[in-house]
């Protein structure tokens, strides 16, 4: 059936020639068009399907966040469809509940319906609202900028200003732009400066003050009147025009005589309470963040945003600019560049060995256009699926290259060599004839090569998003290159191809001496070259389960950045004085390295939940730096002994992001105990370090400690609260009002809204005047917090992490020098002997090592089922089974080489070297299905003819193809193992597995093969 | 092994990089206060006495009862024998050491010739010396009592009181010519103006007020200084605080009755504490420390974690207990020492 299919295909593309090249015309101008057109992205869009909701609470301590927000959040949003994990992290003044939902559904379906479960969640009054966060991808950040003020004119706070008000809305307004984050430089406030001890004078409460201000500042509108036939509307202009009319607002008024907020505060615009600060190069600074909205493309939102850079520049003050910190598409390009030149390199590079094969122009010239028309036919179907032009995804198309050619490679040469066969026949039967011969193992061949990929696309989570692009793209080229094989090539060959004198040249003429002597042997010698090939590839097989495991190779940014951490409980100030230090100290020490330091501390605006002891320190480096490795390592080294209270962590921009979305853990590995009380799961985890602290290869750890806020308890006694008649609820007024600096109204300037605070005097200057804080009474009582509250200073959590409900704490560790599997291994029986573990507490282990190990475990289920599915395949093809099983020998072969490549060369086993060897399957299945195929043609053709002269016939007739493909796909993949530039180093492990699988495959293919063909067939006969 | 040399190095290198400062534990005295809300009041028929100094006998009223008296007015007139003797001393005395300087400077003429020893000059130094003291103690306590020494021709034995403010005589008590012992009421004075400070007291200040005490009054960048003549036995029914009563002597320019003010009562000095500067608190696994040095070896952090009990603290140093006088701990920068112990005790880089 598929036999008669194909030979109606190649009949139907050689009667109509003008159709099939104007088609292929047609088909290389749209494909063209695609590839100009196709999204670039340094990455493939890895962010798993998640809403996070975030609820400002500022104030407010994480206890009572986790109890009285995060907590109604978190069970109203579970047992919804196709949640997967929810976690949560309660901190100081923040609640943040991430929710993981399966891939398949659509996220604006999703945020829908969390939006949905959120109307009915109730949080107390002055609590804080919940909030979607932005529909961003973890990846979102692509554009990072500082409002600079050249002029030394402005200060900190109007910059800020001009951030949210001027900048924001020009950026907001960019197609693809969810969100723009501000950071850094303080916000403005006015405050009301309360002297509590006048309160007794005039006789009114901080609630009268609170509530004077709530009914100030109004507006309102009185509909119109008719006068002279005209409309007069009418408008009560309420809000507050300055800051006189806050102080003339009346508190309290008695015949006549009243008390105005004047009397007894004074009234000054202030800097509102903070979390975050940006410091740059030792100066305080204010940037922004651009946030691309999900499913937009990175560079695309990034160039819009340039483009709009003239119009905010314009609209900013004289001497007040936007200067770039950082640019997603300058990896992008560096990322994009390493693969596309990989992928020219390796055009080139097999064009040549072809031509050096075949020595004929018009045959080559055939072979080497298909491959820039497979490759146009992918970017066609890239573009129409939807997938990005990117590092996975370009790869795949280097890795492939080698593999275009194959089908071409082989009905090429097989009419080449028909025609020289038969050259008095007819061209047109001759060619038909062909390409009919082998059609079926081509299509078969370039089939199975596509199945092979297959199991990549099943991996889940964020192996699944990074590797299935490359799978897609190999599988899209192989399908082009077969369309080209079976419809375009035939059509070429009949007009191109001239039979010539000579088939073979020179080089092939050499090979084929060498070679004939080594077939003989192995023919002669067949039982043992099979046993002792298997053995060997046992011993090899068992020396890769011993090889190191890691999941991804870092991919190099070509930047340097560190997270850096101080103890917990460590104030904003402080930290932000750190960051200058360090800032200094790199400039000072580094200065043909680095040009720019820039440090975020704390948090920014909308829902991050890092605290003020927090710090990104990011580098901007100079053009043109030699060794960006030995100057990382120097860099680390001198910085953790300059600083050593606090702790460096290198790390990179996007690796940061790709961290972070491995389910909120910022780390290679890590333990997470879960458990109800935060000092028994502290007491665990302290345990469990001081245990592993012995394992060799722990380079670091970090016990990411809730617990170490000091807070100031104030709690209410509620005896003394009835002695002097004084509410709880006035209490916590005072404290969230007057201390807590939460604002009771707002003054409207324009557009622009600061809040108005009804400050306590001298309240935080330090823990006494906390409890000195005077109340009055509406009896009249005059009572200090100290009265009426127990006021202790106790340790407290400064955050709360929970995942599917459950508090946890999380124990994070660097590995190096070892690979993280077997660490892990050594890890699990250290805890299980060392530590004991109460009831109703557990560990598991997150982070890198966990995706490592479940794409492991998904693809032992799904390897099988592909060789299944390679072996039905193969069976179709011939028909047989034990030829298929023969064909499968060869994939063993393969492996033999890639195995020892990856030891000697000492790379781990990562995915990527798990691509490698599945690469290796496919040309080993297609290696041995050109041989086999070939060797039961003639054995169709010349029944009598004895089986060993027959085999040795064969494998010399066909070493040329069979030398030939296995050439192109080595040369194919050699510019990526010598590549240097961003994302290369994700591809090594794979071209080092493939380079050495092809030289093992090849040698063993034409050697072993036919001796198993051999033992298989000599009885039969 | 390097690992750990490394770490030290990292330790040593640290402490370089920021400069740890110390200090010993010392007593030291706290003088407690309490910021107070105050109101300036004028009290009409407020009771003044005009107490007699010494003991004697009433020679003279120079003013009648219902008179309007000013401050510094001549009030009464008093033989004291005591007044007679002191001032006789105190001539005597003066003449003796006006004999006795020229006496010295006698011996010290001969003595710069050579014609007597260093000894017999000392001698004479000593005697005037002594002399000298004795007619300074006397000068001090005629000048308390109000006789100017400088005056002080002759002996005398009258001794005339002045009126420490204004006011109407109310009452005589003594009449003229009787007897009165040291510090008895002569006279009650009515003022017709005085001006009061009523501070408002939290209760929990009660066992610790006395009459006498200080309160400062802030009034306009001004320190008004008052003594509390009065506490209140009733609590202030609406404020539910103790009402305390200070006199304001000096007639301060600008009062205004009913104005409220703020206020500082001074309690005086209590008892002393071994003290630390507050920069040296550290509040670390839920209870106050200080850090004190000590000697590490190997990799071990040079720092013992000391828990005590913050007592009792001024602007700038806290009382405790759990520290020994003279003890050294590290009195600033308390929290890289705490970054140091957190970070060891995390585990980084062994």
């Amino acid at each position: 059936m598929v036999t008669k299919m194909l030979n109606s295909l190649i009949d139907i593309s050689l009667k109509y020639k003008l159709l099939v090249i104007t088609l292929f015309l047609t088909i290389s101008a749209f494909g063209y068009k695609a590839y100009t057109e196709i999204p670039v992205d340094a990455f493939p869009d890895i962010t798993p399907k998640q809403v996070v909701i975030y609820t400002e609470s500022p104030g407010n301590s994480a206890q009572d966040i986790e109890k009285l927000i995060t907590y109604p959040i978190e069970s109203a949003v579970s047992g919804m469809a196709g949640v997967k994990l929810i976690m949560s992290n309660s901190i100081f003044g923040l609640s943040y509940v991430s929710i993981f939902f399966e891939d398949k559904y659509d996220i604006y379906f999703l945020r829908q319906l969390v939006s949905e479960r959120l109307a009915s969640v109730s949080i107390p009054n002055g609590w804080g609202k919940p909030v979607l966060g932005p529909n961003t991808t973890g990846l979102g950040q692509v554009y990072w900028y500082q409002v600079k003020d050249t002029t030394g004119k402005y200060s900190l706070r109007e910059i800020r200003e001009m951030q949210k008000y001027i900048v924001t809305p020009l950026f907001k307004s960019v197609a693809g732009v969810e969100d723009v984050i501000s950071w850094g430089g303080d916000r403005k406030q006015y405050d009301l400066l309360i002297d509590t001890k006048k309160l007794q004078d005039v006789s009114i409460t901080y609630g009268d003050i609170v509530n004077a201000l709530q009914k100030s500042n109004q507006a309102a509108g009185g509909q119109y009147l008719e006068f002279n036939r005209e409309q007069y509307l009418i408008r009560g202009a309420g809000l507050y025009k300055s800051l006189e009319d806050i102080r003339n607002t009346v508190v309290k008024s008695t015949a006549g005589q009243s008390v105005t907020i004047g009397d007894v505060a004074t009234v000054q615009s202030a800097s509102a309470p903070r979390f975050g600060a940006v410091s740059i190069d030792g100066d305080e600074a204010v940037m922004g963040m651009v946030l691309q909205r999900t499913a937009t493309n990175a560079a695309k939102v990034v160039e819009q945003i340039k483009e709009k850079l003239p119009t905010v520049n314009a609209a900013l003050p004289k001497g007040v600019e936007i200067s770039t910190i950082y640019d997603r598409t300058e990896i992008t390009h560096k990322a994009v560049n390493t693969m596309t030149s990989a992928l020219a390199s390796g055009v080139v590079l097999v064009a040549i060995v072809l031509f050096l094969f075949l020595f004929e122009l018009r045959s080559a010239f055939i072979v080497i256009i298909s491959l820039p028309l497979s490759l146009l036919i992918a970017f066609l179907l890239m573009d129409y699926y939807g997938v990005s032009a990117n590092l996975m995804s370009l790869s795949g198309l280097a890795i492939a290259v080698g593999m275009i050619v194959d089908g071409t490679i082989v009905i090429v040469e097989n009419s080449f060599r028909k025609l020289h066969e038969e050259p008095d026949a007819d061209k047109l039967s001759v060619i038909s004839d062909a390409a009919k011969e082998v059609a079926v193992p081509v299509t078969f061949a370039v089939l199975i090569i596509a199945a092979v990929f297959i199991p990549l696309l099943s991996l889940d989570g964020l192996a699944g998003k990074l590797y299935s692009p490359m799978a897609l793209n190999i599988v899209f080229v192989m399908l082009g290159s077969l369309a080209v094989a079976l419809i375009l090539v035939p059509t070429l060959s009949l007009l191109l191809l001239k039979p010539t004198g000579s088939s073979e040249n020179a080089v092939m003429r050499a090979i084929k001496k060498g070679y004939t002597p080594f077939l003989n042997y192995a023919l002669n010698h067949a039982k043992p070259i099979l046993v002792g090939v298997t053995l060997l590839f046992v011993v090899l097989a068992y020396i890769l389960t011993l090889q190191g495991r890691e999941f991804m190779p870092t991919l190099n940014e070509e930047s340097i950045m560190y997270r850096v951490i101080a103890i917990p409980g460590t104030g904003l100030k402080h930290s932000t004085e750190i960051s200058k230090l360090i800032e200094k100290h790199i400039l000072k020490n580094y200065p043909n390295e680095v040009s720019s330091v820039l440090s975020m501390i704390g948090r920014s605006e909308k829902g991050e939940t890092a605290q003020a002891n927090y710090m990104e320190v990011l580098l901007t480096l100079k053009p043109k730096i030699q060794d960006l490795d030995a100057l990382t390592k120097k860099m680390n080294k001198d910085l953790q002994s300059s600083f050593t209270f606090v702790q460096f962590i290198s790390t990179q921009p996007i690796a940061m992001r790709i961290e972070e979305l491995l389910e909120g853990v910022k780390a290679e590995l890590a333990i997470k105990i879960f458990g109800d009380d935060q000092k028994v799961l502290d007491k665990i985890s302290k345990e469990i370090q001081s245990a592993l602290s012995s394992v060799d290869g722990l380079e670091g750890m970090e016990l990411e400690s809730q617990l170490g806020q000091a807070t100031i308890n104030i709690e209410p006694d509620y005896l003394a609260l009835a002695r002097y008649g004084i509410t709880v609820d006035e209490v916590m007024t005072l404290i969230r009002n007057g201390i807590g600096e939460e604002s009771v109204t707002q003054k409207i300037e324009g557009i622009r809204r600061f809040g108005i605070v009804a400050k306590i005097k001298d309240a935080k200057k330090d823990i006494q005047s906390i409890k000195d804080v005077t109340l009055r009474a509406k009896n009249g009582s005059i009572v200090t917090l100290e009265q009426i509250c127990n006021i202790t200073v106790k340790q407290g959590a400064s955050f709360i992490k929970r995942e599917n409900l459950s508090r946890y704490m999380l124990l994070s560790m660097e590995v190096e020098g070892r690979d993280i599997a077997s660490f892990v291994q050594e890890a699990k029986e250290v805890i299980k002997a060392k530590v004991s573990i109460p009831d109703g507490y557990y560990i598991t282990w997150a982070g890198d090592f966990k995706n490592m190990q479940e794409a492991t475990q998904r693809l032992m289920v799904i390897i099988p089922i592909t060789i299944f599915l390679v072996i039905l395949l193969l069976y179709t093809a011939f028909n047989s089974l034990s030829k298929a099983m023969l064909i499968l020998i060869n994939v063993p072969f393969g492996f033999i080489g890639g195995i020892i490549a990856l030891v000697v060369s000492g790379i781990y086993l990562s995915v990527s070297a798990i691509v490698g060897f599945l690469a290796i399957f496919a040309i080993a299945i297609l290696n041995g299905i050109v041989l086999v195929s070939f060797i039961d043609e003639l054995r169709v053709k010349f029944p009598d003819v004895d089986l060993k002269t027959l085999l040795k016939d064969a494998t010399l007739l066909r070493l040329r193809p069979v030398l030939m493909t296995a050439f192109t796909t080595l040369f194919g993949i050699l510019p990526l193992l010598y590549a240097t530039g961003v994302g290369s180093e994700i591809q090594y492990p794979l071209s080092v597995v493939i380079t050495g699988g092809i030289i093992s495959s090849t040698l063993l293919t034409l050697l072993v093969l036919p001796a198993g063909y051999y033992l298989l067939y000599k009885k039969r006969r | 092994m390097i690992r750990i040399f490394l770490f030290t190095a990292l330790i040593i290198l640290g402490l370089h990089a920021v400069e740890i400062p110390t200090a010993k534990a010392t007593k030291r005295a706290f003088f407690q206060n309490v910021k107070l809300n105050a109101q300036i009041i004028q009290l009409p028929n407020a009771k003044q006495s005009i107490m007699s100094q010494v003991s004697g006998h009433i020679e003279k009223y120079f003013i009648k009862a219902g008179q309007k008296v000013k401050k510094g007015q001549k009030v009464v007139l008093i033989e004291s024998i005591t007044i007679s003797k002191m001032t006789s001393e105190y001539i005597s005395q003066k003449k003796q050491l006006i004999a006795q300087e020229k006496n010295y400077e006698a011996t010290l003429a001969l003595y710069k010739k050579g014609m007597t020893s260093l000894q017999a000059l000392n001698r004479e130094s000593i005697t005037k010396d002594g002399l000298l003291a004795k007619l300074n103690a006397l000068k001090s306590q005629l000048s308390i009592l109000g006789i100017k020494t400088s005056k002080l021709i002759r002996a005398s034995a009258k001794f005339i009181l002045y009126a420490h403010s204004d006011g109407i005589v109310s009452k005589i008590s003594l009449p003229t010519h009787s007897s009165v012992s040291q510090n008895t009421q002569i006279i009650s004075l009515l003022k017709d103006k005085a001006y009061y400070l009523k501070s408002f007291l939290p209760l929990e200040y009660a066992p610790k007020i006395k009459i006498g005490q200080k309160i400062v009054m802030h009034e306009n960048g001004k320190n008004i200084i008052s003594q509390i003549t009065q506490i209140l036995p009733n609590v202030d029914a609406t404020t539910q605080r103790i009402v305390l009563l200070s006199s304001i002597d000096k007639k301060a320019q600008n009062l205004f009755i009913n104005a409220y003010t703020s206020a500082t009562l001074y309690f005086g000095a209590s008892k002393s504490f071994i003290s630390i500067k507050k920069s040296a608190l550290s509040f670390f696994d839920n209870e106050w420390v200080v850090f004190i040095p000590i000697d590490a070896q190997g990799d071990e952090i040079p720092y013992e974690v000391r828990v005590v009990e913050p007592v009792i603290a001024d602007e700038s140093f806290v009382g405790v207990k759990g520290l020994d006088e003279g003890e050294e701990y590290v009195s600033d920068k308390s929290y890289y020492v705490k970054s140091m112990l957190l970070k060891s005790s995390m585990g980084d880089g062994d």
